[in-house]
């Protein structure tokens, strides 16, 4: 059903909240959801931190400090002000006592810098690998682009992490298998040695890119107003940048935003293997050391980059076509 | 869909016999090997491939190609009633919002825009921390993966095809909404619901060895995939084919569940373009 | 609740970060370390460090880095024997009265001397019930701590307590000798994180789960040392990740190495492979209380039915030794020499020994299992063999450490994988796994010969003759079998080909063992 026209608020605005609310709505139910699904997991805070001290008493002490002896709904309400004011808590045993906000602070960067240079890697090689499969259409060029492509969403990620390292790594030597330099020490050390991981989580993600981008390239070659332009003596270059792949982009767009949730739980293992200090090891340390509240914390977070990162792609997409603000 | 149509699409075909291939030799593989599956020879620790061993040993001494063959076996069951189950409850979930719209239709897609913000594998992680670890619960895991996924896809072709003429006249017909939903409709949107269905299969093992690859997910001695290659990570430097070759094969079986649903998505509807998950 | 930090500490916790993190640069990018200023000395297998007060660490990579940053009364030398620390000499007028000779002009690192003052503060502080330390126990034997001089103390104990001694070196038993005029009023809560000790090293900066930066104590009471300026800790959770850093040259030391590795490594050139047996003891706890472990003639029948030499080849790619009894071979002085029979692989004897127990062919137990890779080998290998050879049905259940741990406590197992590692005076492991009342009893054995034997072995102060009755108690207790001791790790130390000067202990005292190292 169209959305109602209002004579006070413009179109675009209305879609804006409309989208924002929703956001905000499922990032609310979504905190809910990680909150009390986490308390049905098995083990005790208590236990968790007081490991060999824990006694009747202790626990009963830990309890009550950590207001866990309160009504589920009013611990989630504690739980949730807190978040809002960007407090997670404390940390039980992943880093005892250690307030959970300055680790994720601490740890989002890398899993940020990470992301987008998996996800660079990934448009580059999905813009090439794609164009020549689209325009050298039904040629060898094009099987093994797309043989490539299909290779790519095959493989595990975490496989093929340590494929490249033993080739490029123990084999070659090229790269470093372990440990991420931070931009802020050294940008070319974090080029360095962020390239494998980020190529390890690239690859999927490229080939998911280069047959969206194929497709779209192909329908658009095909249709009229290509033909068209080419009766009037614009040269192909010319054609294929401002009709075919303009038009080609939305869709190539809004995949990469329905990666960006592959990009986030691949980032989980490769960031294990690799040894990176990000939010992805952070969570699988936590499940370890069954540290519930960063666990509840990482869910929050990746949930909230996920709603954040999808509507910033909508606003995109409906700014481009603005057909698409349905 | 046809078969000799599918035949004639090059990939659906591939897909389909190495997939045949691959499922053959899940399934009889491990009874034909001359190693018991839970056999161990200390003598031969860590060998690499030869033909007696064509995957090496591992560093129980036992025998990886079989290992491997039942790992998948164990694998496929996991992700096959993983996506199973989400099929069963998304389908009927998606059919009955596609169709009914109104409030239901609101909830259960809220619900699925709830999933869908999870990254899979960070959902699939946090199930296995409030469930515990173990077969079981990976499925399960894997299960809620799926679910929003299938329903979002059922619900939407629903809405599409729901005012078709075959539609209305069951309507007229007096049949029951049920009946519509699970006789008229579904067989008719079920091209796409397939296609993901193999896609679906063939991430849930990655899921799934994802998961026991860093301990979260099978434990051993149970001889999943994730778990062989969680084995072969150990010593990895030393004995690179045991995680190599576990991987390969199962790159070898994504891909052929890959190419099939590639060739099934060619030849259903190519209007009826289904989303990458 | 929420601690917050001070700015000024962000600022210095970024440059140590900073810091750390250039360890990492590779070699090709043109950023080759300067000689041996900085060492770069990896902590591997671990990466949380909640504290460095030593009367509250726990965790082993604490220790590592508190050995660095503290000295005891006194230290173990690679032999396993007493040697002075901050003592120079020991005396024991009587069994239950020992009394130190401190050295003088022994700095902390805020310059104030340490004198017998701060020994007597650290023992009352670790005795007290506020302070509420994990090694509290250890020292209630104490009745009396006199300070006698600046540099003479008396420690007098209500009776002769031969463990004493060890539990006043430098180990993990929570007895560094920390600073009374910094914590006479209170532990102030950055204690924790920013210690203050004797020991070679002061601690820089310390970035949580990620690396450490020491620089040396330029006090230091040992003559000429630490040779080095400054040290990078960086924590590296993976093991085989600190091969990869050591081979690649980021880092120059790591603290253990994988076993799986060891053969390759020592034939490579870029890397020295130190090894020596570990003080630390791997063994099946059974449920002596629970079937089918209640019944003696089945556990010594298990006891035959698999080969700890395979056990050691398999599971630590053999790295490590047969254990002939739960007091590892590096406690010389107390270990038993030769492998007893029953702990030999003898599949005939031990069937006849089954079917003198109630239990026969198809019994079936769970045997709990946690942790690593090589943890969960040891308890499937161990089934498999026992499986093969009794035809019995034995399972593996994977858990977690805490949850067996507790399983244990509370009695609810029948059979877990379990050991013990860094613990130096044999009654810590005999008489707390043995004892009717020890800590560590988990399997609800009880033998009135023992207890005797083991009590007095606690006020035996002649080494000799307390070694002797830890053997005899050994004897009883393999008959009786209510564990079954199996193996003893090695411990690792991998060094980049041109450092000199690194000396392993069995127990790995990382922190302190950089202090010598003079060639990076």
């Amino acid at each position: 059903m169209p959305p109602h026209e209002s004579q006070l608020m413009p179109q675009g605005l209305k879609y804006f909240l409309t989208r924002f609310i929703g956001a905000l709505i499922t990032m609310l139910v979504g905190t809910i959801v990680v909150f009390f699904v986490m308390k049905a997991a098995p083990g005790d805070p208590a236990l968790v931190v007081l490991g060999d001290f824990a006694t009747p008493e202790t626990i009963a002490r830990f309890n009550s400090d950590q207001g866990l002896d309160q009504p589920e709904l009013i611990q989630y309400f504690n739980w949730l002000s807190g978040i809002v004011h960007f407090d997670f808590g404390q940390s039980l045993s992943v880093s005892k006592g250690e307030d959970i906000g300055d680790l994720i602070a601490y740890r989002l960067p890398s899993t940020f810098i990470i992301g987008i240079y998996a996800l660079t890697i990934a448009i580059c090689l999905s813009l090439i690998l794609g164009t020549l499969a689209a325009t050298k259409r039904g040629t060898l060029v094009d099987t093994g682009a797309t043989s490539l492509a299909v290779l790519g969403v095959s493989m595990p990620d975490f496989w093929l992490g340590y494929m490249l390292i033993l080739g490029l790594s123990i084999g070659l030597g090229w790269f470093p298998s372990y440990g991420f330099v931070r931009p802020s020490a050294s940008v070319i050390g974090a080029l360095h040695s962020g390239f494998l991981p980020a190529l390890a989580i690239a690859a999927p993600m490229a080939a998911v890119f280069t047959r969206t981008l194929r497709t779209s390239l192909i329908e658009n070659l095909d249709r009229d107003h290509v033909r068209v332009a080419l009766s009037f003596g614009h040269t192909g270059r010319f054609i294929f940048l401002h009709h075919v792949f303009r038009n080609s982009i939305i869709p190539y767009i809004v995949v990469i935003g329905l990666q960006i949730r592959y990009l986030l739980g691949g980032v989980v293992i490769i960031e294990r293997i690799f040894g990176i200090n990000g939010i992805g090891s952070l969570m699988v340390e936590a499940a370890f050391a069954r540290d519930y509240y960063v666990v509840q914390a990482c869910a929050v977070v990746f949930l909230g980059v996920v709603l954040t990162v999808n509507f910033a792609v909508d606003l995109i997409c409906a700014s481009l076509d603005p057909r698409r603000a349905r | 869909m046809k078969f000799s149509a599918l035949i004639k699409n090059r990939t659906a075909l591939a897909g389909t016999i190495i997939t045949c291939i691959f499922l053959l030799a899940v399934v009889f593989g491990p009874m034909i090997s001359p190693w018991a599956s839970g056999g161990f020879d200390f003598l031969n620790v860590l060998k690499p491939p030869s033909w007696q061993h064509p995957f090496g040993t591992d560093s129980l001494g036992r025998d990886v190609a079989t290992r491997v063959l039942e790992g998948a076996r164990i694998s496929l069951m996991i992700s096959v009633s993983g996506v199973l189950g989400a099929m069963i409850l998304g389908i009927t979930a998606g059919l009955f919002a596609g169709y009914k719209g109104g409030w239901f239709d609101a909830i259960v897609m809220r619900i699925v825009d709830l999933f869908f913000a999870f990254p899979a594998f960070v959902l699939a992680l946090f199930l296995m921390v409030a469930l515990g670890f173990g077969v079981t619960n990976v499925a399960l895991a894997i299960m809620l993966v799926y679910l929003p996924l299938f329903a979002r896809i059922t619900r939407n072709t629903t809405g599409i095809v729901r005012n078709d003429a075959y539609v209305q006249a069951a309507r007229v017909m007096g049949q029951s909404t049920p009946r519509i939903l699970f006789r008229e409709i579904l067989p008719n949107i079920s091209a796409p619901i397939l296609v993901q269905a193999s896609v679906a299969v063939a991430f849930g093992i990655v899921i799934e060895s994802g998961l026991s690859f860093i301990g979260l997910g099978v434990q051993p001695p149970t001889p999943s995939l994730g778990v062989i290659m969680a084995d072969g990570q150990e010593y990895f430097r030393r004995a690179p084919w045991v995680l190599t070759l576990t991987g390969l094969t199962v790159t070898v079986a994504l891909l052929a569940l890959n190419l099939l649903g590639d060739g099934l998505r060619d030849l259903a509807d190519p209007r009826l373009k289904a989303r990458d998950a | 609740m929420t601690t917050s930090r001070n700015p000024n500490r962000r600022v210095i916790l970024k440059a140590g970060v900073a810091g750390g993190t250039l360890a990492f640069l590779p070699l090709w990018a043109g950023a080759a370390e300067a000689a041996c200023a900085t060492l770069r000395a990896g902590i591997t297998g671990y990466n949380v460090i909640n504290t460095l007060d030593p009367g509250q660490a726990t965790l082993i990579p604490e220790s590592y880095v508190i050995w660095g940053l503290f000295n005891c009364l006194l230290k173990f030398d690679e032999g396993m024997n007493i040697v002075p620390d901050l003592a120079i000499s020991y005396e024991t007028p009587s069994p239950t009265l020992l009394r130190f000779k401190l050295r003088d002009g022994v700095k902390f690192h805020d310059g104030v001397e340490m004198t017998a003052e701060d020994v007597k503060f650290t023992l009352e502080r670790l005795r007290s019930e506020e302070y509420a330390s994990p090694h509290k126990s250890k020292f209630a034997p104490i009745s009396d701590i006199r300070v006698i001089d600046p540099y003479t103390i008396e420690i007098e104990t209500a009776e002769p307590f031969a463990p004493m001694l060890s539990y006043l070196t430098n180990t993990r038993t929570g007895s560094q000798i920390v600073p009374k005029h910094l914590l006479e009023n209170g532990t102030p809560e950055d204690f924790a994180t920013n210690p203050v000790g004797t020991g070679p090293f002061k601690l820089q900066s310390y970035e949580p789960g990620a690396a450490l930066t020491l620089t040396a104590h330029t006090e230091y009471f040992e003559e000429g040392l630490p040779k080095v300026q400054t040290v990078n800790i960086p924590l590296i959770a993976e093991e085989s990740a600190g091969v990869t850093a050591l081979l690649g040259g980021s880092i120059d030391i790591t603290s253990t190495a994988p076993f799986a590795d060891i053969p390759n490594l020592a034939a490579d050139s870029r890397v020295q492979v130190l090894k020596k047996p570990g003080t630390n003891s791997r063994f099946i706890s059974l449920n002596n209380a629970v079937a089918p472990f209640d019944d003696v003639h089945f556990r010594r029948a298990l006891s035959m039915a698999f080969d700890r030499q395979s056990m050691v080849d398999v599971v630590l790619f053999g790295e490590g030794a047969v254990a002939n009894g739960v007091i590892p071979s590096s406690i010389s002085w107390a270990a038993v020499k030769e492998q007893p029979k029953l702990t030999m692989l003898d599949p005939e004897a031990a069937r006849a020994e089954m079917t003198k127990s109630k239990y026969g062919p198809g019994t079936e137990a769970i045997v709990l299992t946690w942790g690593s890779s090589w943890w969960k080998r040891f308890a499937e290998v161990f089934v498999l063999q026992v499986n093969q050879v009794l035809d019995v049905n034995f399972k593996v259940e994977v858990s977690d450490s805490g949850t067996v741990y507790q399983r244990m406590q509370s009695g609810d197992v029948q059979a877990s994988i379990w050991g013990w590692l860094g613990l130096v005076d044999p009654d810590e492991y005999a008489y707390e796994i043995f004892h009717t009342d020890g800590s560590r009893n988990f399997e609800n054995y009880s033998n009135p010969e023992v207890d005797k034997l083991l009590e007095q072995a606690r006020s035996e102060m002649d080494q000799s003759a307390r070694g002797d009755l830890y053997r005899k108690v050994e004897a009883i207790v393999i008959e009786d079998c209510p564990i079954l001791p199996c193996f003893e790790s090695n411990v690792h130390n991998l060094l980049a080909a041109k450092v000199t000067g690194f000396v392993q202990l069995p127990y790995s005292a990382f922190g302190a063992q950089l202090a010598t190292v003079d060639n990076c």
